[in-house]
């Protein structure tokens, strides 16, 4: 197996959703730190267009219920030239886990996706701000309700524990004190958005989308003590201080490490999680900053470092789609993809509760792992898919004889990542190559049947315990 | 100590079923006041006495609540009622109407009725996706959308290429253990479902009965539940769901097809375990996330509180439970039927007199019981 | 309220709710309207999946009494529909629905009975590749836009292919992804061509006029649907930016409307049984200033319930009101035309 491959591929399963061999083709002519900066300073992606999606699905035009926002946001995720940036999305949707279940309110949801694509990449101290004044985020955790007669304190509570510093870095009088500068960041209409959200009402025309509105007569001007400074904080001074803290330095890059690089941080982990935290100060706050260190460091292309991460249910579902090559155009039942993350435990836009989803090997129960193993096996197993086709063309172009079920099963795990196996796993595969019967070639060319052979064994592949890992 | 012998099947309307067309107060005329176009004619009422009575597309359920067999629980819900059908389906699957709860009611009773998970088959969904009154973390629930192909490669159609497949699975998933833990929990995990699946897809071939269920798929659901729990695997705690009831317009032809179906499927049921002799061994739950708007909109009926539950079973102690809510116009909660009982009894009931568990840590409080089953 | 020298808008009326179930009045994703013989307004529903099985027409009128509807399902069986897109009145007084999925037009009587169907999927001449708008002319004949053929088809109301014209491109003549199509009273055709931004007007042969709305005051973005009033002034749904933009016969604009949508009748019912909204809906300004970040026509209208939203089709009744359909609204605008 090509070293070069081999490391690439697994670039990209981490800052992306997987790539076929022709993506990688053209990442390895770019070589792999270029490519990390590719990744990191996308510019404008190339998607499919929002125009072609609205006029053949009206319900990723109207985005009045949570599939077919799920659906929009697949549809990015499965055609994007920026896996990047959706897959950073993907990391802050699970870090600042807002649902759809209190919101009812899918548009607002989109929006704040959309707002991580733009400040994902960026200063930290910008993508607090901005989350702060999120509707969704205003909403979803009460600080329409927070007023400066009544605080209410959820927002300010979760902005430390959850979204920035973690608990035990900050006294409950900093929350309070937090809240308070809070107050006064609601919605437009709040009262009437919030009585639509709590009965989840679509009448008379369907949802009525979100914007911002600070209440300067609800906010709480007085002196404010936070951290040990003093002072008549408003929102973005309390951010400003929180930037600061070597906790929120060590909270974010810890969580950049095990979504992108690990599950478990062991101590060469922490090394490489002290690398980024120096990197985010030297930067003034960078996202972008802290992930180069971590992508570029040696522990994040180590062996040890492979398949050290259960993926996710949305990588996977992506992932497949993408090695399949399918979606790439409107199809009728894209909806039906949202739902499978679902069935799979992820529902995208629907996390169960604020603290996201829990992750690593707690994506993986006997449910779950039926629902991914029988959707990547059906999606990957159909020889009529281009990129399904694609592989099977490289596998028997590539190999004159395909009677040795070994070499069969070599090359499409080479293909399809390429992907290191078990030994016990790659007996079950050959066991399942040879049962099948050897493949017959003509002229360099698969014939049907043989066609349907290496799709059955790809199919197979992508049932294996392997294929549950990045 | 569980009785291991008594199970749980869940029916859940889902969308809010309108609690004055189900159990309709045919008998107060202020009913027909507010519901000017979506109501119910008197004359087609089946009648429970002179003021309420049943839908006419509950005559199933009639006929058993006739026998004694259905208790009735009126103006069932919560304080602060929320009239969002997630959040309120939420609040009803895991019992915390105040926060937003991570487990689910019915997975706590899983593990109380099988702490070292012991058995994969304990609860049973009838679906695809796990509804979350079910979700425990370390609690193995079966999700089933279709009983005969559950399991691994439902769509590999040729019998002996599915058999390859599983084969090899079998082969890759079932090796000797490494030194990866993660690999091995896969390994296991695997394992488990294959083993599940074999299990379950055995159940149809046991079955017999002289019941014909609807084509409709509550019907198929409750059959397949039927299957399921006469094939003896030990499940406890089944689930499934119907819908949607969410009425806002064409009420009444939506509303009497679904609860044709429902009553429907819920007859055949209770008559199929009579068959075979475990009507009294089984309960079957109704509920739904909230009643609607006592005022009609001109076609249908919007999102509101107060609703209602249905127990059915042959340890039933049969009759109206709670209090049927006034619909005077003083008595309503912000438009709507204001709840009496709190659905967390009708829960905290079923755990401790049904199943002989302690309800406070699973439905998060004490709450008041209804005398409604034989213990 | 528009006023020219020659012409004056008027809004009348808004009609419409949206419906959520699977029958009974309102509307789910309205992509059309046609008229009947005695003040049927009949509003093609294209369902979005969850409701997709209900896909039908439901027929009310301007009284808004809600009359009734049909549907066969989802599908392509007889009188199914999977994606429709567009319907008219053939000169026999049939419902002519095209279905851009099928890649087919369905017919069925004003009662909604199943008469026929025609089309296959193809690139041939009388085939399709995703019919999308149709029109009538004042001989019967039927024009399709064949969307992704890039084309425009000329038939028989029996679906009898009589002739055509484009190809994908971008100059006169051609077209990308046409969507709606209109008649005016000497029968010239006038194709919304989407992905061109432009409006195209032919004779009836097919032979190029001019191009509408491609620059300047007026230019259009992605324009939807296409209507021509008996004056000859032109009426695009220019769905990209969200309005209804308004030509006189020389295709010179005139006038620019976002919309004014008021509480239909069915919506009033809903707010006298929920008071709750109703009161917090009274104190809420329902035209606010979007942020900059969402200062675009799509983000816009998506936040204010007046304008138009996702405006999918734009016809004219034998009385002169102008109906404006919005999918992502599931109303439709009605104004007078004098």
């Amino acid at each position: 197996m090509n070293k070069d491959v081999s490391l690439m591929a697994h670039l990209m399963r981490r800052a992306g959703f997987g790539a076929t061999r022709n993506e990688l083709e053209g990442y390895l002519e770019d070589g792999y730190e270029a490519t990390v900066d590719n990744l990191l300073d996308p510019g404008e992606s190339g998607h499919m267009p929002d125009d072609i999606i609205r006029r053949y699905h009206v319900d990723q035009s109207e985005l009045r219920q949570l599939d077919g926002a799920g659906a929009y946001w697949l549809y990015r995720m499965l055609t994007t030239s920026n896996p990047l940036e959706e897959k950073l999305a993907l990391f802050w949707h699970g870090l600042f886990a807002t649902g759809y279940a209190k919101l009812n309110q899918a548009r607002a949801l989109l929006n704040q996706i959309e707002m991580f694509r733009h400040y994902g990449f960026g200063s930290f101290r910008d993508l607090l701000v901005e989350l702060s004044r999120d509707p969704a985020m205003i909403l979803w955790l009460d600080n329409n309700e927070n007023h400066k007669e009544a605080i209410n304190e959820n927002y300010g509570r979760e902005l430390l524990e959850l979204f920035s510093m973690g608990i035990g870095n900050y006294s409950e009088d900093d929350i309070k004190e937090c809240a308070k500068a809070f107050t006064g960041w609601t919605l437009g209409n709040a009262e009437y958005m919030s009585v639509r959200a709590s009965k989840d009402s679509i009448w008379p025309y369907g949802r009525i989308a979100w914007h911002y509105e600070y209440r300067a007569d609800d906010h709480d001007g007085g002196e404010k003590k936070f951290l040990g400074k003093v002072g008549n904080f408003n929102g973005e001074d309390i951010v400003d201080i929180i930037v600061t803290q070597e906790a929120t330095a060590r909270f974010l890059s810890t969580r950049l490490f095990q979504y992108f690089a690990s599950d478990e941080v062991d101590s060469d982990g922490e090394l490489v999680i002290s690398g980024m935290m120096e990197a985010y100060f030297q930067s003034g706050y960078k996202v972008s900053a802290v992930l180069r260190s971590l992508f570029n460091s040696d522990y994040f292309k180590s062996d040890k470092c492979m398949y050290s991460r259960v993926k996710g249910p949305v990588e996977s579902v992506v992932g497949t789609v993408r090695l399949a090559g399918t979606y790439q155009e409107p199809t009728l039942d894209v909806h039906s993809l949202w739902a499978q993350t679902m069935f799979m435990g992820q529902g995208l836009l629907a996390p169960p509760t604020v603290e996201g989803w829990h992750e690593g090997v707690e994506w993986i129960d006997s449910g779950s792992l039926v629902e991914r193993i029988n959707f990547a096996a059906k999606e990957l197993s159909d020889p009529t898919k281009d990129g399904v086709k694609d592989i099977i063309r490289r596998v028997t172009s590539n190999q004159k004889d395909l009677s040795d079920p070994e070499k069969l099963v070599d090359s499409c795990l080479d293909y399809m990542g390429p992907i290191q196996v078990q030994p016990d796993t790659r007996e079950g595969l050959i066991e399942f190559a040879e049962s099948q019967g050897a493949v017959q070639i003509q002229n360099g060319q698969p014939d049907e049947n043989a066609s349907i052979q290496v799709a059955r064994l790809i199919g197979m592949i992508a049932s294996t315990r392997e294929y549950q890992l990045a | 100590m569980g009785n291991k012998e008594k199970s749980i099947v869940v029916v859940q309307l889902s969308g809010g079923n309108d609690y004055l067309n189900t159990v309709v107060p045919y008998g107060d005329d202020e009913y027909y006041d507010f519901r000017r176009t979506v109501h119910i004619e008197q004359e087609k009422v089946l009648p429970i006495d002179k003021v309420y009575g049943f839908s006419p597309h509950m005559a199933p359920i009639k006929r058993l609540y006739d026998q004694g067999k259905v208790a009735v629980i009126n103006g069932i819900g919560y304080d602060n009622p929320n009239r969002s059908h997630f959040r309120s389906m939420d609040i009803w699957h895991t019992a915390q109407p105040d926060e937003i709860g991570t487990e689910g009611w019915l997975g706590r009773v899983i593990r109380d009725l099988d702490p070292s998970a012991e058995n994969v088959l304990t609860g049973v969904n009838f679906g695809r996706g796990l509804p979350r009154a079910l979700g425990v973390r370390g609690v193995p629930v079966a999700s089933v959308g279709n009983l005969e192909t559950y399991g691994l490669f439902p769509d590999i159609k040729d019998e002996s290429a599915k058999k390859l497949a599983l084969d090899a699975f079998a082969h890759m998933y079932g090796g000797v253990q490494g030194k990866d833990p993660v690999l091995n929990f896969l390994g296991q995990t695997g394992m488990d479902a294959l083993k599940g699946a074999d299990i379950l897809r055995t159940a149809p071939q046991k079955y017999s009965s002289s019941i014909e269920y609807a084509a409709n798929p509550i019907a198929q659901g409750m059959k397949s539940i039927a299957q399921v729990l006469l094939a003896d695997f030990g499940t406890r705690v089944f689930y499934t769901q119907h819908g949607s009831f969410d009425t806002h317009s064409g009420e009444i032809a939506t509303h009497a097809k679904l609860w044709d179906e429902v009553s429907g499927a819920v007859g055949d049921f209770y008559d199929d375990m009579k068959e075979h002799g475990k009507e009294d061994e089984v309960i079957v739950m109704i509920f739904s996330e909230f009643g609607r708007r006592i005022k009609d909109n001109g076609s249908g009926t919007d999102h509101g509180s107060g609703g209602v539950a249905f127990l059915v079973g042959g340890e039933v102690k049969g009759g109206m439970y709670g209090q049927y809510p006034s619909i005077k116009e003083a008595d309503q909660l912000e438009g709507d039927l204001h709840f009496n009982n709190d659905f967390r009894s009708t829960y905290s009931t079923i755990v401790d007199k049904w199943f002989g568990l302690d309800p406070v840590p699973i439905v998060n409080g004490q709450f008041e019981q209804f005398d409604l089953v034989n213990a | 309220m528009v006023n020219t020298n020659t012409l004056s808008i008027r809004y009348l009326k808004t009609i419409g709710i949206v419906n959520n179930g699977f029958n009974g009045r309102g509307f789910a994703n309205p992509y059309d309207v046609a008229f009947g013989p005695d003040g049927e307004i009949f509003v093609l529903n294209r369902c979005d999946p969850a409701r997709r099985s209900a896909i039908r027409v439901g027929v009310c009128n301007l009284a808004e009494e809600y009359l009734y509807e049909f549907g066969y399902g989802f599908g392509d069986g007889d009188g199914q529909m999977t994606l429709p897109v567009a319907m008219a009145f053939d000169a026999e007084g049939r419902l002519l629905i095209t279905d851009e999925h099928t890649s087919r037009v369905n017919i069925y009587s004003n009662k909604g009975d199943v008469v026929s169907k025609w089309g296959v999927k193809g690139d041939s001449e009388g085939e399709f590749n995703g019919p999308a708008g149709i029109a009538v002319d004042s001989a019967g004949l039927v024009y399709v836009c064949d969307q992704r053929n890039h084309r425009i088809q000329k038939y028989t109301s029996e679906g009898k292919f009589l002739s055509q014209w484009g190809v994908r491109g971008s100059e006169p003549g051609e077209f990308n992804l046409p969507w709606g199509i209109g008649v005016d009273i000497s029968d010239n055709v006038y194709v919304a061509d989407w992905r061109n931004d432009r409006v195209q007007k032919f004779d009836s042969s097919g032979q190029y006029l001019e191009t509408i709305g491609g620059s300047g005051e007026g230019s259009l973005n992605r324009p939807s649907g296409v209507s021509v009033d008996r004056n000859g002034n032109i009426y695009v749904t220019d769905w990209g930016n969200e309005r209804l933009q308004v030509f006189d016969s020389n295709g010179k604009a005139i006038s620019s409307m976002r919309g004014e949508a008021t509480l239909s009748d069915w919506a009033k019912d809903f707010f006298e049984s929920n008071q709750d909204e109703m009161e917090t809906r009274e104190i809420s300004n329902l035209n606010p200033d979007i942020p900059d970040h969402l200062n675009t026509p799509y983000h816009i209208s998506s936040q204010t319930e007046s304008y138009f939203w996702g405006p999918v089709s734009v016809r004219i009744d034998s009385n002169n009101r102008l109906y404006v359909v919005e999918s992502n609204r599931h109303r439709i605008q009605i104004y007078e035309i004098e």
